[in-house]
């Protein structure tokens, strides 16, 4: 171990100019997919590809690096401090779409309707609208695929939201058992949670066929299913994340990394599954409920 | 009811917030994070089993069209 006042840095590292080489044929594919050039599309896929190669190979690195005790506390804290930075972009992130279904919901769909000072406003713009909320009437049936229904909470919601409660229960069990030093409780705990995330997931699959095929509610059908998919669509996307950052932890968990006094990076995860389960119970109360 | 469900959820936010201090604040030897963490997941898990007792009573009835 380095002392206090010597930041470790690596020597010859070639991730950065691997990960900046990715997002630029990322962006630049992208950008000439929209013109319709399929060559941008194949070269966007490289560029995701070539990230996911730099996040595997470069945190693989600093996971060998941290195991051969190169990093002193200096180092902790600025990893510590990265994941408060990331987990505050998260919180904008998921308070940004929040925001916006509370907006349409208890201001703009109201004042369409003519509430406040907008009764002219409702009638001169649609006299026949009424404001009420999921917005399944919405005022001009030839711009919006018209959802027939929407998912009722007391249906897959619900199962969902136990999954992932369970889950939750499952990590808390496996974290205890870390700084209790109980390795097979921690592997037990960690892949039930695995398990329970991917059980979320299929069932969200499940979920959006059932909403596409036989509801018609799509990211089309203004703004109920636009902030519905939005919100539940990245919610479901930062699953996927963390059961991968899961599995990653578990397979360090069974390589004997992380000790009682030291396992940051266990932490983080942790933090980030409790983070999304927050998000969710959110999403179970305020989408499907109330 | 509303209140109830939103009092439930400051608490569950309060005490996530708290285990992220923790986190960033102590050590990894420091058993405050996964206390805290505890405690936000058995307040959710109560919250739970608040909503669906209050659906079952006929308290609160899920959004919109049956």
């Amino acid at each position: 171990m380095q002392s206090n006042n010597q930041y470790f840095v690596p020597h010859g590292s070639y991730w950065p100019i691997v990960g900046s080489v990715g997002m630029a044929s990322l962006l630049g594919g992208f950008a000439s997919s929209l013109h319709g050039n399929v060559l941008g599309t194949g070269l966007m896929v490289l560029g995701l590809v070539i990230i996911i190669f730099m996040v595997f190979g470069w945190m693989g690195q600093v996971v060998l690096e941290s195991e051969s005790g190169i990093y002193n506390k200096q180092v902790d804290r600025s990893f510590r401090m990265g994941m408060g930075w990331f987990i505050f972009s998260e919180v904008m992130f998921f308070a940004a779409f929040f925001g916006a279904l509370w907006y349409a919901r208890n201001l703009a769909v109201p004042w369409l309707g003519g509430e406040g000072n907008n009764f002219f406003t409702g009638q001169v713009l649609w006299p026949d609208f009424k404001a009420v909320w999921p917005l399944i009437q919405v005022p001009d049936v030839s711009k919006y695929t018209v959802p027939k229904g929407i998912i009722h909470a007391w249906e897959i919601p619900a199962i969902n939201t136990l999954a992932l409660l369970t889950s939750g229960a499952t990590l808390t069990w496996a974290h205890w058992a870390l700084l209790n030093n109980k390795r097979n409780q921690i592997i037990a705990g960690l892949i039930a949670t695995i398990v329970l995330g991917v059980i979320f997931l299929a069932l969200q699959v499940a979920e959006y066929g059932e909403a596409y095929q036989h509801l018609d509610l799509k990211l089309t059908s203004g703004i109920y299913g636009s902030t519905f998919f939005m919100l539940t669509g990245f919610h479901g996307l930062h699953v996927t994340l963390g059961t991968i950052m899961l599995i990653v932890i578990l397979m360090r968990v069974i390589r004997g990394h992380f000790n009682p006094e030291n396992h940051f990076g266990f932490e983080g995860v942790a933090w980030y599954w409790h983070f999304v389960d927050v998000v969710w119970l959110g999403l179970f109360i305020f989408v499907y409920w109330l | 009811m509303k209140y109830i469900i939103l009092v439930f959820f400051i608490f569950i936010i309060y005490s996530l917030g708290s285990a992220l201090y923790y986190m960033m604040k102590d050590g990894d030897g420091s058993r405050r994070m996964v206390k805290a963490l505890t405690m936000r997941i058995s307040l959710s898990i109560l919250l739970f089993i608040f909503v669906i007792f209050a659906f079952w009573m006929g308290w609160i009835q899920p959004t919109g069209v049956t």
